[in-house]
């Protein structure tokens, strides 16, 4: 199912052929009306409406969790030697879905975002069903995308789950993040021992919630096959509303963004699944790692007001990091899509983090001396080689976009 | 800052928690526009008019517990969520409510032959607004077939289209489901799946699966108790942590802001003012209102308590309704169809009420007529009273049946009753006499000792008050416990009266009545109704005609032994009256209403009023 843009991995090509052969028929076979060039063409257009010129390329990780794992990356304003801010997108997004802050990031330092792996454009390995494991995959190929396009230290921003695995990763790398910004993160609050207790709920609601749980998240779109894109449309009109401003010409290209995004092989949804316990909980509740975060890495939080992510877990961490910078902001009128409902107040925050990261001026510094347990070495001679670039020189509207990587037979 | 309220269905309960909270802590906040569809247009209707909050409570909770009694809930094809929605909006609304809202409520609408969202804000009239409510909260098939009209155009659920209609970026959102709305019930979960069904955002969460059955299907008092508690908290949280609670005198400050700010920068209240700290602290421990509390533990005590709702509430009992739902379902489909046909085709329903009532009119006719034919020899009575007075000073009154001794006067009195020239309703009420009349005259009663034989004050003072009228006729007799009783013919149309004229014509000119002492009906009432006649009340049906004389112009104070043994039935009275007409002086038809018993009326009502009662026997007398 992935075609691989990628050329120089003897590994990859295997299975290109292998998608090579399958595509003609696969194309009649297939339930959901989804491809890769289909969610290329969707991103293409998203991002066609970024005022600034983007780059787009696949960064080759190697086999990391899968025989060969590559990430999708956009990057913009690469040319800034500022600490470039790294972009990572929540469940069921893509780099796409940050249009509306891209620009504004930009202006003043590069901004990197990725589709996560196992999202997105990216490949889709199968990540391991043991949720520290999971967790531990993803921020790992992380790690491995930063060490690809050599960046020394990054600021990390990352959205719901995107906050999450920031989060891990900045437990993990704490040498690597200048400041670690989390919007709306999930995976934070631990799940109430009592919760059964305090909310009694009848007979037929818990069986209809047995009968859906094995199910990965984004099955109903799955199953609706071609009409996927109208059930996004129908259940989340919410989210062309957001960007109905920005993408003015073509709304319908978001819901199509979005299911060409969790249409296909979901395997990033099987990792989430594994790190969820039952119903959105995290199985290793992220507030009680907080502590081992090092001291000097200091977070900005974003809450929406609207949003069903608790914010008093933004309380928490402040409790628990006494001797750090924690700046929990909530955004009033904002829902979980914070970075999309209030863009603008929610770009003037990060960009406010952002400046104090290059200044240094966080307000409880602790010389840090002590390096954490990094384990930065294991995989350091996989140390992938070539990536195929997507250099896209984009003025203002007008995008000239060449795609320089190698087509494999788009579908249709 | 404008308010937005989400359509909910019985979930409309949430928003009187929170409609409780702004109205307590936050009145600044209701000044502006308030939008909302379905039941949330109603509450936002509502917290316009000030309307009180206990009020609306009890009304849903009467259409809740309506819907509860069903087995099939609202569904049920006899509920009729609309009637329900018009009946308490017409008595809740205040008449200018249209006055009151124009411009501030704004009620989402959905068209219905383009499914597109129209928000009006503008009521001519209180019918306009009552239309607007019913219109929005219209959900096809459960509230009804056609939806109904406003200014012409037919109009659904605004749910459809724009649950949530925001007017503007501040627009607080309150919404029953846990979702992305300001004001909203947070649950305890992590769940990161939305849907957002026309701008409501709802979490797929168990909760909210639950929430979404109860639009429709109202849960128990104590279920909507928590979510009217839960609306009053969620409100109140929401205020305190946008720091919107504060005195009154920071308010008045506050308010100046809001206009044109939005909420996040727009709390420029005095963090140091004293009373606005206690203020929120005061709010912190709040909770609902009494009077919506008490109202929710009376709606539950009445769900719970009685041994109705014991029964239903017996797992057996439940699964038998179930089980029983194929019968009784057809029965209620037929009966509601019924009556929704009669409801909306127009005079319909007055038509067949009214060949109902014609319908009823000739059975009763057709009644009347059999039942004339039936009883036809009583119709016509005759009778005679054969009286002989006897002579003495002393009016010692043996009175036997044949053999009258010691003479002074004989007088035969003829009474003739002519049940066919009446009223055709009286014919039905010809009876036969009592048995007890025809008992033998036991009695002499002593006229002139009549205090020594009379123990009670009143006989005698019955006697000064009925002397003071014409009586043409009274007697009194004795029954077999001892009791006195007493008849009395009274003559008030001394005018009209006359033996020439025909007992018809005397009917025209005559309207009598008979008067007497309460007390002696008192006393009267006591003896004789059981004995003497039945059915009194059938009585006082007829009118009355009396054609009276005076025995010789002078005795119409007599005292009169008991009458005659010959009162079997009206069949023997007519044949002996046959036979005594010769020796009449004159005739009257008399009328059961000149027994004491009945006489009720006061003198000055005499003659202006015409008895209402039957003429059931005659009296027939001798004087002896």
């Amino acid at each position: 199912m992935s075609s691989s843009c990628c050329t120089s991995v003897r590994k990859m090509e295997t299975v290109s052929e292998e998608s090579k052969e399958s595509s003609w028929f696969r194309g009649w076979l297939q339930w959901s009306p989804t491809s890769v060039t289909m969610l290329r063409a969707a991103e293409k257009k998203i991002l066609s409406c970024l005022k600034s010129a983007y780059r787009g390329w696949y960064v080759d990780i190697g086999p990391l969790v899968g025989p060969a794992d590559k990430i999708w990356t956009i990057s913009l304003n690469q040319e800034s030697t500022k600490t470039p801010i790294l972009l990572l997108h929540g469940l069921g997004s893509g780099v796409a879905l940050w249009c509306l802050n891209l620009d504004s990031f930009a202006a003043t330092r590069p901004v990197y975002a990725i589709d996560i792996l196992g999202f997105g454009r990216s490949s889709r390995p199968t990540f391991s069903h043991d949720a520290l494991v999971a967790e531990r995959q993803l921020v790992n190929s992380i790690e491995e995308w930063r060490r690809e396009i050599q960046l020394d230290k990054i600021i990390l921003l990352g959205h719901s789950l995107g906050g999450f695995l920031a989060s891990s990763y900045a437990i993990h790398y704490p040498d690597r993040v200048k400041h670690l910004i989390l919007a709306d993160p999930w995976g934070f609050p631990e799940r109430p021992a009592d919760i059964a207790q305090r909310y009694s709920v009848p007979l037929w609601v818990r069986a209809i919630v047995y009968v859906t749980q094995p199910f990965n998240p984004f099955w109903a779109v799955r199953a609706a096959g071609p009409f996927g894109q109208w059930v996004i449309e129908k259940a989340r009109p919410d989210i062309m509303k957001k960007f109905s401003s920005f993408v003015s010409g073509d709304v319908n290209v978001i819901p199509q963004y979005i299911f060409q995004c969790n249409a296909q092989n979901p395997t990033g949804e099987a990792a989430f699944r594994a790190m969820a316990a039952s119903f959105g909980w995290a199985k290793h509740p992220m507030i009680h790692r907080m502590d081992t975060l090092r001291k000097d890495i200091p977070i900005t939080v974003l809450y929406g007001s609207r949003s069903w992510v608790d914010n008093a877990s933004g309380e928490l961490i402040l409790e628990k990091r006494p001797d750090s910078y924690v700046n929990v902001q909530v955004i009033t009128g904002a829902g979980h899509h914070v970075y999309a409902d209030k863009a603008e107040t929610f770009n003037r925050h990060v960009i406010e983090a952002c400046i104090l990261a290059d200044t240094g001026d966080t307000r409880k510094i602790l010389s840090m001396q002590t390096k954490s347990s990094s384990p930065t070495d294991e995989l350091e001679e996989e140390t992938s080689n070539t990536e195929s670039e997507e250099n896209i020189s984009a003025t203002n509207s007008t995008n000239a976009i060449s795609h320089p990587f190698p087509q494999q037979k788009p579908s249709s | 800052m404008n308010l937005s309220f989400a359509g909910c269905g019985f979930l409309g309960i949430y928003h009187v928690g929170v409609a409780g909270c702004f109205k307590k802590y936050a009145p600044h906040l209701l000044l502006d526009k308030i939008s909302g569809a379905s039941a949330g247009a109603i509450a936002a209707c509502g917290l316009l008019c000030d309307l009180p909050l206990g009020e609306i409570l009890s009304h849903v909770l009467r259409v809740v517990g309506e819907a509860r009694q069903r087995m099939l809930g609202p569904f049920s094809p006899s509920f009729n969520i609309h009637d329900l929605l018009l009946e308490g909006l017409n008595k809740a609304l205040p008449e200018d409510a249209h006055l009151r809202v124009n411009g501030k409520l704004h009620i989402s609408l959905t068209r219905v032959y383009d499914g597109k969202n129209v928000i009006v804000s503008q009521f001519s009239s209180r019918e306009d607004l009552v239309q607007a409510l019913l219109a929005t909260s219209f959900i096809p098939v459960f509230s009804g077939i056609l939806p109904p009209r406003f200014h012409g155009i037919r109009y659904m659920d605004g749910g459809f289209s724009d649950n949530l209609p925001m007017l503007d970026e501040n627009t607080i959102t309150v919404s029953p489901f846990c979702g992305e709305s300001d004001i909203c019930p947070r649950d305890l979960s992590s769940q990161l799946f939305h849907i957002n069904f026309s701008n409501t955002s709802i979490e797929l969460s168990r909760h909210n699966i639950y929430r979404l059955v109860r639009i429709l299907f109202p849960p128990k008092p104590e279920v909507l108790s928590n979510m009217c508690k839960q609306g009053f908290d969620d409100a109140l949280m929401f205020l305190h942590r946008n720091n919107l609670i504060s005195c009154t005198r920071c308010l008045a400050v506050q308010s100046t802001y809001v206009i044109s700010e939005t909420m996040d920068e727009s709390l420029e209240f005095d963090p140091e003012c004293q009373e606005c700290k206690i203020h929120r602290q005061e709010a912190l421990v709040s909770k609902l209102p009494d009077t919506i509390l008490s109202l929710f533990e009376e709606a539950m005590e009445s769900a719970n308590q009685g041994i109705v709702n014991w029964i239903f509430k017996h797992r057996g009992l439940k699964v038998l309704s179930v089980l029983s739902l194929p019968y009784t379902l057809p029965a209620e489909i037929i009966y509601a169809t019924f009556t929704k046909f009669m409801a909306n085709a127009p005079n319909l329903c007055s038509n067949v009420w009214l060949l109902g009532q014609y319908l009823l009119n000739q059975l009763l006719a057709l009644l009347n007529k059999m039942n004339k034919k039936h009883q036809q020899p009583s119709t016509k009575v005759r009778c005679q009273l054969a009286i002989t007075e006897f002579g003495g000073t002393k009016y010692d009154i043996e009175s036997t049946e044949d053999t009258p001794v010691a003479v002074k006067n004989k007088m035969n009195i003829n009474f003739t009753l002519n049940l066919d020239e009446r009223n055709p309703s009286e014919t039905t009420n010809v009876r036969k006499l009592p048995p007890t009349l025809s008992r033998q005259p036991s009695l002499t009663v002593n006229y002139t000792d009549r205090g020594a034989q009379v123990e009670d004050d009143t006989f005698e003072h019955i006697l000064q008050e009925t002397a003071h009228h014409d009586t043409v006729m009274a007697f009194y007799y004795m029954d077999e416990n001892n009791k006195v009783k007493v008849t009395e013919i009274v003559d008030v149309t001394d005018a009209d009266s006359s033996i020439v004229l025909s007992p018809e014509e005397c009917e025209n000119n005559i309207q009598l009545e008979f008067d007497d002492d309460d007390e002696w009906l008192s006393q009267h009432v006591m003896q004789t109704e059981d004995d003497l006649y039945y059915g009194e009340d059938e009585l006082r049906m007829s009118d009355v005609s009396v054609e009276e004389g005076n025995v010789d112009g002078a005795d119409s104070r007599n005292i009169f032994s008991d009458p005659e043994s010959e009162w079997n039935s009206p069949e023997t009275y007519r044949k002996l009256s046959a036979e005594k007409l010769n020796n009449m002086k004159e005739a009257f038809s008399l009328s059961p209403n000149s027994l004491p018993e009945s006489d009720q009326r006061t003198d000055d009502e005499l003659g202006d009023q015409p008895l209402q009662r039957k003429p059931s026997y005659v009296i027939m007398s001798n004087l002896v």
